[in-house]
């Protein structure tokens, strides 16, 4: 088998033993979503019951939202590596480090924009904003991708040292600000009544975008010396 | 030892001189601008010092690829300080640029895009040092240090894109011919006739200073570093010798330490 053909199916394996993992326990998608909904609520007590101040701030909400029960999901993705140590199995594969960092970034991102999907009709409810326009979805997706690739790379380090899970916001919230700053104004542009004309937002798009492809490079280049033992 | 103190000496008094020159063309050279005034004359030692901070910042990261690359603990101390000193430069920038906004856009701060990336720039920053307090094994911690800086250095580049695509109070300096009109047109920047001149110059100066002051910081943090790591070989040796172990005293004696440089 070639190079390539042996990352993708190696890809396929471990995205697969993830999902399995999932089926079988149920615990990142459930704890997401019920620390999403939590969150939720919550924000609407903190903001005493004001539908209005809710709708204003909409999707800033949702990116908060995202964000925390990222960090949840990304710990319990890792939790499950270590319990019953499938991460030693990996290591011993002949499979480059690479593939195992893709890997754990498309199940953890299939995880969150799993939770969304059920978080964003919530979101709707609520504050009664348009996010299934398809370039919300889009922004909110991308916006994910970068949050998790960056999410992956800090969590494989912070799990090994002595702070422990407790690292994980403290590095990934800082060092993922830029993507969802760019998409959190994008998402902010599209809650008017009309849609704005491309050209308006395509400035938040590239900014995603360009930040996904950079953290997918430094993770796929670097994760080598990440997970060295 | 010696020669490290006799360059990070003479790179002291470089960067004291360089920053009293500075601060003396800031003050007497330099002309009034003609919108703000006097406080314009903060545009030297802030740009001057992001200009650094961001440059400093860039050394960290090529010190993390070559540690990835070649492993040499000399690296790693130089990132550490390179980070460390960036961090102070960031600082500096964040509080002269606030003193700066406070007449110029009658506020302290605003989150315009420029300002909200050298924040997450600086949080980013400081979290490296998080990281690094929480690893005890000295390899691990060089490594990862070293892809953490590399991730890092994205936030940088985000920052340095954000205010070409995202509209922006923060006045351009270093780039386009159009911003750069466009905010001389609203007088922030006055680049023009013979003022122009000695502004460029000043802040030429200013670039120099703070890097003369930036060398003459990383060359003491170096040594301080090789201090602290002597230091400690010393403290276990002393704790090995308290716990009254086997040692002979023709061992001590050897382990004692050298007493010249």
């Amino acid at each position: 088998m070639n190079r390539s053909g042996l990352f993708w199916t190696q890809l396929r394996a471990l995205v697969w033993k993830d999902l399995q993992i999932e089926r079988h326990t149920k615990q990142s998608i459930g704890i997401m979503l019920m620390f999403a909904i939590v969150a939720v609520v919550t924000f609407n007590f903190a903001l005493e019951n004001n539908l209005g101040a809710v709708r204003e701030v909409a999707g800033g909400l949702l990116w908060v939202t995202i964000l925390l029960a990222g960090t949840l999901g990304l710990n319990r993705s890792f939790a499950s590596e270590l319990e019953n140590r499938p991460i030693d199995a990996m290591l011993i594969a002949p499979m480059d480090r690479s593939t195992m960092f893709m890997g754990k970034v498309i199940s953890v991102s299939l995880f969150t924009l799993a939770m969304e999907l059920i978080l964003i009709p919530v979101f709707i409810a609520i504050s009664n904003k348009p996010f299934y326009r398809p370039e919300v979805l889009l922004l909110i997706t991308l916006g994910t991708i970068g949050y998790v690739a960056a999410g992956v790379l800090v969590s494989s380090m912070a799990v090994q040292t002595r702070a422990n899970y407790v690292l994980v916001p403290v590095l990934l919230l800082p060092l993922s600000l830029p993507v969802v700053l760019a998409a959190a104004t994008g998402v902010a542009q599209y809650m008017g009544l009309n849609k704005p004309p491309f050209a308006d937002v395509s400035a938040t798009f590239a900014l995603v975008i360009a930040y996904d492809l950079l953290m997918l490079a430094a993770g796929l280049f670097t994760y080598n010396y990440v997970v060295e033992e | 030892m010696t020669k490290l103190n006799r360059w990070s000496n003479i790179f002291n008094w470089l960067a004291v001189i360089a920053l009293a020159i500075n601060l003396l063309m800031v003050f007497f050279y330099a002309p009034v601008e003609l919108t703000m005034g006097n406080v314009q004359r903060i545009f030297y030692f802030h740009v001057g010092s992001a200009w650094v901070g961001a440059v400093t910042l860039g050394i960290a990261l090529i010190c993390g690829v070559l540690y990835l690359y070649r492993p040499k603990p000399l690296y790693d101390i130089l990132g550490m300080a390179s980070v460390e000193i960036g961090v102070v430069f960031v600082t500096m920038t964040i509080v002269a640029g606030s003193v700066w906004g406070r007449p110029a856009w009658n506020t302290w701060w605003t989150w315009s895009p420029r300002l909200t990336s050298i924040t997450v720039m600086w949080l980013v920053y400081v979290a490296y040092f998080m990281l690094r307090g929480a690893v005890e094994d000295e390899q691990k911690r060089a490594r990862f240090a070293a892809v953490y800086v590399i991730a890092a250095f994205i936030t940088v580049i985000m920052t340095y894109v954000s205010i070409r695509l995202l509209r922006d109070i923060h006045p351009v300096v270093f780039g386009d011919a159009v911003e750069g009109v466009q905010a001389g047109a609203e007088g922030l920047q006055e680049f023009s006739g013979v003022d122009s001149i000695r502004m460029v110059l000043t802040l030429n100066v200013s670039v120099v200073a703070f890097s003369l002051l930036y060398v003459a910081w990383l060359l003491n943090r170096y040594r301080l570093q090789l201090l602290i790591n002597r230091a400690n070989m010393l403290k276990a040796r002393v704790a090995a010798r308290m716990q009254g172990d086997s040692l002979s005293v023709a061992d001590a004696e050897e382990m004692r330490p050298a007493t010249t440089d």
